[in-house]
């Protein structure tokens, strides 16, 4: 029982290593789709604008409110920005939103690649002379991989002024201040650290959710049962792999 | 004399443990449409799955043109499958893009007509479907025979030497069905060879030069239409039962 669990694992692990080989050799020989890629930024990337950025500009509240209060028992308010922006820009934003990208962009891909699948378009893909990977793994990974640091760091500033305006507005804290606090605070790496964390992040999403797709069967019942093994699944690798991306940064970085 | 165009020796196909397929072989000519039957579950749509390598086989040999296809990689496949073009039985059309789309597909992908040209080109095979006023529909706009339509006119579109049909008149009502025969019919006039996987037999009589029917694994019964009809073989008179 418990062999043939880590067997099957290990077999869903090959699989992977095997369709992310297939993506690299597709992403760099001819021919690339440009337009399959635009087209999947905006579904992917544009289309998670708007709670990318109600996740932040919440989080950043909840933080600000939290420790501004939290820390005033000890004095420690002007320490509110350093911490909220810091935290913002390394973790929270990296998780929350990759989390949200799971949920939403994770389980879109598979769902759609796994109706394509249980309808034979793949096959049909196949059977017109084309590869699937090259027209619908590559343009959804590469998508996932660009869009996601981008939402992140915009999550990332929209808590950032969420912060600012209940520090303003609860704290009295000058508005000068707390600018300054976040600009001396924050640097080129911690952004960095966030879209090269998110980068992974959203390569993992979408190349799980292809395969989970490609792996779809029985109808209807498999393609829930696909989107929600990639919500899961990846959500656990997000989770699990932040620790060790998150020693290495400060390793590298700190 | 005509060549054969295609040819299966000694095909072998299994899912696991369960064999499909222990011993196939057979011929295709040019120009020619064959059939082939068989009760449910007997592998004809894997057998015309394996043809174009959508499915893997565990033995024997393909060949197109006299030239080994079974061993090729997917990659070294893609340009056999434009050759051999496969009409689903589901019709299999893309459905978040318009029938134009779906159609013009295959072109974007395998010539170097500019956009016009490709318009003009869809337009006309639509043409030979019965379907130009759906041009900008949905596949979710069509009927299940409409569907089945868009699919042959996508497989036809590059042209290709050889058509495997995959249950063409499967769920059709009787209208539908003799017009996918007459589009079928006219494609063979074109010169198109062809192979009929069917449970309808007289869709097969009318189109077929040669019923091929599976049983055990293995070809039961081969011969021409006429064949067929005066078989006194119980087993081929039970699908002329049907």
């Amino acid at each position: 029982m418990m062999i043939g669990h880590i067997e099957k694992n290990l077999k869903i692990l090959g699989e992977l290593v095997m369709l992310s080989k297939d993506f690299f050799y597709c992403m760099f020989t001819r021919p690339f789709y440009w337009g399959r890629l635009f087209e999947q930024i905006i579904q992917l990337g544009v289309g998670s604008l708007s709670i990318t950025i109600v996740i932040g500009i919440v989080t950043g509240l909840v933080m600000t409110l939290q420790f501004g209060y939290g820390l005033a028992k000890f004095g420690g308010t002007l320490y509110v920005p350093a911490i909220v922006s810091l935290s913002l820009m390394r973790e929270l934003a990296p998780i929350f939103t990759s989390l949200l990208i799971a949920g939403r962009i994770g389980s879109g891909i598979s769902a759609e690649i796994g109706a394509m699948n249980v309808t034979q378009q793949i096959d049909a893909i196949r059977a017109l002379g084309t590869n699937p990977i090259r027209v619908l793994v590559v343009p959804r990974v590469l998508s996932t991989v660009l869009a996601l640091p981008l939402l992140t760091t915009l999550s990332a500033f929209m808590g950032i002024i969420g912060g600012f305006s209940i520090a303003y507005a609860e704290f009295a804290m000058p508005p000068g201040f707390y600018i300054n606090k976040v600009l001396s605070t924050v640097q080129f790496t911690d952004v960095f650290g966030a879209m090269f964390k998110t980068a992974f992040f959203g390569f993992n999403i979408a190349i799980i959710a292809c395969y989970r797709g490609f792996q779809t069967k029985e109808g209807t019942k498999g393609v829930g049962e696909a989107t929600t093994w990639v919500v899961v699944t990846t959500s656990i690798i997000i989770l699990v792999s932040d620790f060790f991306l998150s020693k290495l940064l400060i390793l590298l970085f700190d | 004399m005509t060549e054969n165009i295609l040819e299966v020796k000694n095909l072998v196909k299994r899912f696991d443990e369960k064999v499909v397929h222990r011993d196939i072989s057979f011929f295709l000519k040019t120009g020619e449409t064959i059939g082939l039957l068989g009760n449910s579950g007997t592998g004809k749509s894997v057998l015309l799955r394996s043809l174009i390598g959508l499915e893997q086989i565990e033995g024997g040999e393909i060949l197109f043109h006299q030239q080994r296809i079974d061993h090729l990689s997917e990659q070294q496949l893609y340009p056999i499958r434009t050759k051999i073009s496969y009409s689903f039985q589901n019709a299999a059309l893309f459905d978040s893009i318009s029938v134009y789309e779906n159609i013009a597909y295959p072109l974007f992908e395998h010539s170097r007509l500019t956009e016009d040209e490709i318009k003009v080109k869809v337009r006309n095979i639509l043409k030979t479907v019965n379907l130009e006023q759906a041009i900008d529909l949905m596949p979710s706009d069509l009927s299940g025979g409409m569907q089945k339509r868009v699919g042959l006119a996508r497989s036809m579109v590059l042209s290709p030497e050889i058509m495997l049909y995959d249950e063409p008149t499967a769920g059709l009502d009787p209208v539908n069905i003799e017009m996918v025969l007459d589009i079928m019919n006219r494609f063979k006039k074109q010169g198109l060879s062809g192979i009929l996987v069917t449970h309808d037999i007289p869709a097969a009589k009318k189109i077929c030069d040669r019923i091929l029917i599976l049983k055990d694994g293995m070809i039961g019964f081969t011969g021409t239409v006429e064949e067929f009809e005066n078989s006194k073989d119980p087993f081929v008179q039970s699908f002329l039962g049907q």
